[in-house]
């Protein structure tokens, strides 16, 4: 899914250089590498399959994926130089930060284990920031980088260490649910589908379904490269104001809810079940400001009744 | 398109709510690589708010699987199958 909008991008000027009519990658072909791709994302996703079959199943995947670049390469001709304004072209990088996203992404879902998932997502991450920074979007790059791997995957792998538990059953190194997948054969039919789909559409109606804006992204370097500055001035500007206002309320609401939602009530690290809310005494694991007069949804089965204790709530 | 394929396969919550973000990944870049194509800085402006909301949504996501690993000490996804209350 990444990298095809810029493939269409730079294909889209080699279309009017050369001049020529027919698609760039027939359906037939399309459909042929995507089901190759499912078979093999398919064998790849943890189940009950043995190593070789998971080994067969990323070859399969490393195949279709350079069948795809080969085909490409061959029918635009070679015209893979950067072009001057644009910046990013089919250009070396653009071929190192696709194939790294894309198989990094790969990994995510196909290893068995989440902390690795995590750590295989920072690695997608940066090379989606790689790819942005190709697009001169320097500022998104950086936001992505320093939002996502700096905070929500931080995030991410302190939960994976807190949400341990021990493998069901004995003789295993995982979890049970990391063990099998669940459907594996619909999901990447589906998935691939889409992708097919996708392909399918820009490959073999591009000359007709994009007009191209003619010369506008190359009319000069003031209009094809937009810098912070000015993305700052659109954000700031009285039309886009209220998103930034509005972004920022929501954030606070997230943070509210986040925290609302995963208070503990009970001290120590254990919930009984049908234990009435005890908000009388503190425990250690409450906040300063007596957060007891809340009611907390979810730790106790006993329904809404139950959550006023002595205390009254405060408003 | 990954994410979504690893979405609907992996029984891991963790993992699911992973899966999630890396569907958030293709649309930043295709959103960017869009408003490239029309000269129009809507496309990174309207990433930045998809950001936001895929900080917000990671971080209430989160909150929702601590908590409900505390009711089934499991991670699975399968344990939530029946609509009992």
């Amino acid at each position: 899914m990444i990298p095809w909008h810029l493939v269409f991008n730079s294909l889209a000027q080699a279309t009017t250089a050369a001049a020529f009519a027919a698609p760039l990658l027939v359906p037939a072909v399309i459909l042929v590498l995507c089901v190759i791709a499912g078979c093999g994302t398919l064998l790849a996703l943890p189940s009950r399959k043995e190593a070789p079959w998971t080994t067969i199943g990323v070859v399969l995947v490393l195949a279709a994926g350079l069948i795809l670049v080969a085909l490409l390469v061959r029918n635009t001709g070679g015209a893979f130089s950067a072009v001057g304004g644009r910046g990013c072209g089919m250009g070396f990088y653009f071929w190192v930060f696709c194939s790294i996203a894309i198989s990094a992404a790969f990994r995510v879902i196909t290893h068995p284990r989440p902390i690795y998932s995590a750590l295989y997502f920072v690695l997608t991450v940066l090379a989606a920031a790689g790819l942005l920074i190709l697009l001169w979007a320097e500022f998104v790059a950086v936001a992505l980088v320093v939002i996502y791997a700096g905070a929500i995957l931080v995030t991410y792998v302190f939960v994976i260490m807190l949400a341990q538990q021990a493998p069901a059953t004995p003789g295993s190194d995982r979890e049970d649910c990391d063990r099998f997948s669940r459907e594996p054969a619909l999901a990447c039919a589906i998935g691939f589908v889409m992708g097919g789909i996708f392909l399918f559409v820009i490959f073999d109606k591009m000359p007709v379904e994009f007009p191209r804006h003619a010369d506008a992204p190359q009319a000069g370097v003031a209009v094809a490269a937009p810098g912070v500055r000015e993305l700052g001035q659109y954000l700031f500007s009285p039309e886009q104001l209220i998103n930034v206002e509005l972004a920022g309320v929501i954030l606070t609401l997230a943070m509210v809810g986040a925290i609302i939602i995963a208070r503990r009530r009970v001290a120590g690290g254990t919930i009984v079940e049908d234990e009435p809310p005890a908000g009388l005494e503190p425990s250690p694991a409450s906040l300063a400001d007596n957060p007891h007069d809340i009611p907390v949804y979810g730790d106790s089965g006993k329904g809404v009744g139950s959550f006023f204790p002595g205390p009254k709530p405060q408003r | 398109m990954l994410g979504l394929i690893g979405f609907m396969t992996r029984r891991n919550l963790i993992v699911m709510f992973l899966c999630t973000e890396l569907m958030f990944q293709g649309v930043i870049v295709n959103l960017v690589a869009f408003g490239r194509y029309h000269g129009d800085l809507a496309g990174q402006a309207f990433t930045l708010f998809v950001l936001v909301i895929a900080a917000a949504e990671a971080a209430l996501a989160l909150g929702l699987i601590v908590l409900l690993f505390r009711r089934k000490h499991t991670l699975d996804a399968d344990s939530w199958r029946e609509l009992k209350g």
